[in-house]
């Protein structure tokens, strides 16, 4: 059924691989950070206390994921948060959400049903 | 938004979709529409959809097989494995999103609770994506997928952009 909520969208590879990416704490700290504004990576290796190529380490996951983009500029390439992928998983999100709230819709209509026939039938399921 | 957190190393909380309602019936009732299949076949799926195939073995372990069809004749098909029943109080059980030639492309584990109160049901729904597939790229191994209340409120962010 949620092949429904997955072929409106990116390849369901590309979106693995984000929530892949969004696995990690330490990737989502820094995703929260660059939503906020580009950032150098010292800038973003700042709270955590790891080493540089560990953050770095980080960063080539989320670029790969396609959710960060590097700056061209020698000196400070500036990481950025690229939208897509995070709107591409909030979308699936949606999908899934508006899934089971229908079916809670039906499954209330359902019950109120059983309870109807229940007190017509003297309640004699109870 | 500032969303930067103090432990970057704490354990994600694991949360990726709650919903919550309020049925007005007991919920031993509300869980036996999960685990008959009968009963489920009524409501399992949006509006206007059916289920020509329902077959649940509720117990640990047993298989969940769903074919739900939409308005337009499309049918949906969908696996899952129970994993706990507690009865009247929980249900865990994943389910897999298939591609169209009914590969699994990854997995969803399902956390339902059923709490009563006054003849009220009140059933929270929580699910997380669990499992990358055979196809995602080797460098995912061995990553357990999920996310968090700060992918939330980055996606609120973005909602806003």
């Amino acid at each position: 059924m949620f092949n429904q909520m997955v072929n409106h969208t990116m390849s369901p590879d590309r979106l693995n691989v984000t929530f892949a990416a969004l696995a990690d704490p330490t990737r989502r700290a820094i995703l929260a950070r660059l939503a906020s504004g580009e950032a150098s990576v010292t800038e973003l290796a700042e709270p955590f206390q790891m080493s540089m190529p560990a953050i770095s380490k980080h960063l080539k996951v989320l670029q790969r994921a396609g959710l960060i983009a590097r700056g061209r500029e020698a000196q400070w390439r500036p990481c950025r948060l690229e939208a897509g992928p995070l709107q591409d998983v909030a979308d699936w999100v949606e999908r899934y959400r508006r899934f089971w709230d229908e079916s809670f819709d039906r499954l209330d209509e359902y019950l109120q049903e059983l309870q109807r026939k229940e007190k017509n039938h003297g309640r004699k399921n109870k | 938004m500032a969303a930067r957190t103090n432990n970057p190393t704490k354990k994600p909380a694991d949360r990726a979709l709650i919903i919550t309602r309020v049925f007005d019936a007991p919920r031993e009732r509300l869980f036996n529409a999960w685990i008959d299949p009968k009963q489920m076949a009524r409501w399992w799926g949006p509006h206007g959809f059916t289920n020509p195939v329902c077959e649940l073995d509720a117990r640990p372990g047993g298989a969940i097989r769903i074919h739900m069809r939409g308005p337009d004749g499309t049918v949906y098909p969908m696996t899952g494995v129970y994993q706990e029943i507690r009865e009247p109080e929980r249900l865990v059980f994943t389910n897999a999103a298939l591609d169209e030639q009914g590969k699994p492309l990854f997995e969803v584990l399902n956390t339902v609770t059923f709490t009563e109160q006054s003849g009220k049901t009140t059933l929270t729904l929580q699910a997380r994506v669990i499992k990358k597939t055979a196809e995602a790229a080797p460098y995912l191994a061995g990553m357990e997928a999920g996310w968090t209340q700060s992918l939330e409120r980055l996606e609120s962010h973005l909602a806003n952009v």
